[in-house]
């Protein structure tokens, strides 16, 4: 993103209240992450500190400070979801996507993407869909009563073509 | 002046003012990690709890936060009110276990270990004694105005660092953070010119030299920003010397003026 498209969202916020977040959720809808040089470029403009645009980025999960794949498969970690088998969704995800196995137990946190971009693997924390319990989101669909089997099946319905090169 | 009452004691105090400075005046130990006089009462640390048995809003509440009021009257050990700051000693032992400041608090309370998951990470910035009370984020952007460092993360994964956890380009090194911090978690090094604040992702501020003795004294951007917080006329002179120099060379004066000697600068 440019100078002159963030200053375009900026101008849209006169107001001091909700502006920082109101900006923020702007630069992540179009640019699908907040770029750190945009958010260098926003410190200096809106005159605080870079600190503290960090903090609230880093605090919303809506926010990302990376580019995410073209599908985002969102993995809830939640209670329910997590004593009904999300940790083994997660794992069977990694496989099937090629992408950091096992670095996504550490801090409970993770967001890994494909190296073609076409999907990013992430959690959140209860999607309020306990009763289908593990639940999957991928963009704005949701699926329930996920087990690792149905995975591909899913995936397909994203363009997802497969690991030809594995078995599983 | 007004008259609160601290556990059957009367003592004067300033209206509105923190009952926890009110208590430390009269020698009243109450516990607290987030109150810096600085900065206004925040409620963060929720250590200083105390009952209120008179006043406006009867119950538990924070001493820090609490304005004295003609006629209001806390107890400050009630049985209930130590059974809760038990209850948080054990939840800061399992944030900061290697906090020696915490660990003393528990020994007073008697307390030997935490029921808690115990977070330690062996390569903790702030050496697994951050309680995130914080102090520092607020000293360094409301006080001195740098805004350097800033929680990061939500949650149980919060933690205090500097944005990307790069180098700080507006860190003045000035330290200050370490000195509020309430669990010394803070780490800083000066190394002949440079000073490194290890824990915020190495930051290296360079030092400044004394010009009689050449010692690197205080840091440069420290040095720069106090300057211009003096009037306009005292900006000339230079804060050239070092601490040591100084005073000698205020001495020196005085006994050159003492013995009617012409001073020469
Ligand atoms: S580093 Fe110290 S001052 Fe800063 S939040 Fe942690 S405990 Fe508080
Ligand atoms: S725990 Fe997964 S939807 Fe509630
Ligand atoms: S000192 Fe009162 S809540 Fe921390």
């Amino acid at each position: 993103m440019d100078a002159a498209q963030l200053d375009t969202i900026v101008e849209r916020y006169p107001g001091a209240t909700g502006r920082v977040l109101g900006v923020l959720e702007q630069v992540q809808r179009r640019a699908g992450y907040l770029p750190r040089d945009a958010l260098e470029y926003l410190a200096r403009k809106l005159a605080m500190p870079l600190s503290e645009l960090y903090s609230i980025a880093t605090f919303y999960s809506f926010f990302t400070l990376e580019a995410l794949g073209e599908h985002v498969v969102t993995v809830c970690m939640g209670t329910a979801c997590h004593v009904n088998g999300a940790p083994r969704i997660v794992e069977r995800l990694e496989r099937l996507l090629d992408v950091g196995a096992g670095e996504t137990t550490g801090d409970g946190k993770f967001q890994l993407t494909t190296a073609d971009h076409a999907f990013s693997l992430t959690s959140a924390r209860c999607f309020g869909a306990c009763s289908m319990a593990p639940v999957l989101r991928i963009d704005n669909r949701i699926f329930g009563y996920v087990t690792p089997d149905k995975i591909p099946a899913i995936l397909r319905q994203f363009d997802w073509e497969g690991n030809h090169h594995r078995n599983y | 002046m007004i008259r609160v009452v601290i556990n059957g004691k009367a003592c004067t105090a300033e209206k509105g003012e923190s009952l926890l400075s009110v208590a430390r005046r009269k020698g009243i130990d109450i516990p607290a990690f987030c109150y810096e006089e600085t900065l206004a009462p925040y409620g963060a640390c929720r250590m200083c709890l105390v009952e209120v048995v008179k006043g406006a809003q009867e119950g538990i509440t924070t001493a820090c936060t609490l304005a004295a009021a003609e006629g209001l009257e806390v107890l400050t050990q009630t049985s209930e009110i130590v059974s809760l700051r038990r209850a948080l000693i054990e939840l800061y032992l399992a944030q900061a276990p290697r906090s020696e400041a915490i660990r003393a608090l528990a020994q007073r309370y008697g307390i030997q270990k935490t029921r808690f998951a115990r977070k330690v990470r062996p390569d903790d910035p702030l050496q697994n004694r951050c309680i995130l009370c914080g102090l520092c984020v607020r000293i360094c952007h409301d006080v001195m105005g740098a805004g350097a460092i800033n929680y990061i993360g939500r949650g149980h994964f919060t933690e205090i660092n500097t944005p990307f956890y790069e180098e700080s380009a507006v860190c003045m090194g000035c330290g200050a953070c370490a000195r509020v911090c309430p669990t010394q978690a803070i780490a800083f090094e000066d190394i002949v010119q440079t000073r490194t604040m290890k824990s915020w992702s190495g930051t290296r501020v360079p030092l400044h030299a004394c010009s009689k003795c050449g010692r690197h004294f205080a840091p440069a951007p420290f040095v720069n920003y106090a300057r211009q917080k003096l009037a306009p006329d005292l900006q000339q002179t230079p804060l050239r010397l070092c601490p040591d120099c100084r005073s000698r060379e205020i001495a020196r004066k005085a006994v050159l003026l003492s013995t009617g000697a012409a001073v020469a600068d």
